[in-house]
């Protein structure tokens, strides 16, 4: 990620002047990303690719639009997310988080013991399903800051509202995820520090 | 007893900073290349001068008015009656030597091909049968444009292995069908040096080979020298067959190119 973004800062000037190259250097680039987010927000993979496509679309055309040295992928995010919430409002009656429940990949950390790696994949299993219990927004900004690495600046862009209210909403989601985890779930154990 | 404790902020963080990486999504879809196909193939807000020749039906009246013009320049110069008469094998198309160099085009011009719909819908806004080459198979995209007479289609190609990416148009083969008998000058291609233009026989009916260089497609404005490009185009193989002029634009060599026609009109 280092020096990426005087990679994007190019990549943006020349897809601005025309160049479909350049564009597609950047889709390349910011394609998991953005297709992550959406999902995030529609919670199903058919609607977070369409979005994330019609995002890309829509932010080559309104390059003209975008401040020429500013950071492309808040500005991305922002698309997209508004993107993925005109398909969740349509697509929510239809499927509310449909998707099978999947399980987080095991960490496949060879120093844990198998319990350990048991209880380590519950207990993001229990993190994840009680992540798409929370309210979209709460699931967003926790996502761009622990999942997809924003930093505050960047958060503040992607959601439009001012850093301090980032940091405030921040702690609010937190605290609704700790408040909507089940009563006795426990922190695994630390890898080779199994309490028995 | 640690079930009993409470998780604290940082616990929470560090466990969602843990988890970020193994998130049960789906797998990414490549998007890269079917963003491509849709920015190149959609109209872009141009310079207000290409304004006029992004509306297929003033197009077609500039069209007509210099068909009138051409044919007096025809009968005033000889050199651009040859030129006339030799592409009027394949009507729709007429192409001219460029005296001066070719202007130059940033990487790629979107390409206007109108409005993206499908294979069926295409057929019933145009007036004469689709030809899908078997080669190529399904398109990867199909454009419209209905308000010329008799409709143009446009069949979008994806690179494939076997087939290169031409930066012209961000694609891999761009095939194109109008009634070139309705509109005898819908396409003006400018050579310069560089490009050959070779006459070729496909399925029988007269055509020409462009390639080389890329050449320009442009409308000329009345006659006076003054052209309004719209794009460069890359290895172009034209022909007409019963009143439907057919265009293949890819970066194909002759006989692959040719390859393609197996089984078209």
């Amino acid at each position: 990620m280092e020096g990426r973004p005087l990679d994007d800062i190019a990549l943006v000037e020349r897809a601005r002047n025309g160049d479909v190259n350049a564009y597609e250097a950047l889709v390349q680039h910011y394609q998991e990303l953005a297709f992550r987010v959406a999902y995030q927000v529609t919670g199903n993979a058919a609607d977070a690719e369409d979005a994330a496509q019609e995002a890309f679309v829509n932010a080559y055309y309104a390059l003209g639009r975008f401040r020429p040295g500013a950071p492309f992928r808040p500005w991305l995010c922002r698309i997209v997310v508004n993107e993925a919430r005109n398909r969740r409002t349509s697509a929510q009656r239809r499927t509310v988080l449909a998707e099978r429940a999947l399980v987080a990949q095991s960490s496949g950390d060879s120093a844990q013991s198998p319990e350990a790696a048991a209880e380590a994949d519950a207990f993001r299993s229990t993190l994840v399903a009680t992540l798409r219990t929370l309210r979209q927004d709460d699931r967003l900004i926790l996502a761009y800051r622990l999942f997809f690495d924003l930093s505050e600046a960047e958060m503040a862009q992607a959601l439009s509202v001012p850093r301090g209210t980032v940091k405030s909403r921040l702690s609010r989601a937190l605290a609704r995820l700790r408040e909507a985890l089940p009563a006795d779930i426990r922190m695994p154990s630390p890898a080779g520090e199994h309490d028995g | 007893m640690a079930d009993l404790q409470r998780i604290t902020d940082v616990e929470l963080e560090r466990a969602l900073r843990d988890l970020g990486p193994r998130y049960p999504y789906p797998p990414t879809p490549n998007l890269a290349s079917k963003v491509r196909l849709r920015i190149t193939a959609q109209p872009v807000a141009r310079p207000r001068r290409f304004e006029l020749w992004r509306d297929p039906r003033r197009l077609a009246l500039v069209a007509a008015v210099l068909l009138v013009l051409l044919g007096a320049a025809a009968v005033a110069n000889p050199a651009t009656r040859d030129a006339i008469a030799h592409f009027f094998h394949v009507r729709g198309v007429i192409v001219n030597r460029q005296a001066s160099p070719l202007p130059s085009f940033s990487p790629v011009t979107p390409l206007d091909l109108g409005r993206r719909t499908t294979l069926a819908d295409a057929q019933s806004s145009v007036k004469f049968n689709i030809a899908v080459p078997a080669e190529l198979g399904a398109p990867d995209a199909v454009y419209v444009v209905s308000d010329i007479p008799g409709g143009e289609v446009a069949l979008a190609y994806t690179p494939r292995p076997s087939i290169p990416l031409v930066t012209q148009t961000g694609l891999g083969v761009l095939v194109t069908e109008f009634r070139g008998d309705l509109n005898p000058v819908f396409l003006m291609k400018g050579l310069g040096e560089g490009t050959t233009a070779e006459e070729v026989s496909v399925n029988g009916d007269p055509g020409w080979w462009i390639s080389g260089q890329p050449h320009m497609i442009y409308v000329e404005v009345g006659g006076q020298g003054q052209s309004v490009p719209l794009r460069l185009a890359a290895n172009t193989l034209i022909w007409e067959h019963a009143g439907v002029t057919y265009r293949i634009e890819s970066g194909l060599s002759k006989a692959d190119a040719f390859r393609i026609t197996a089984g078209l009109p």
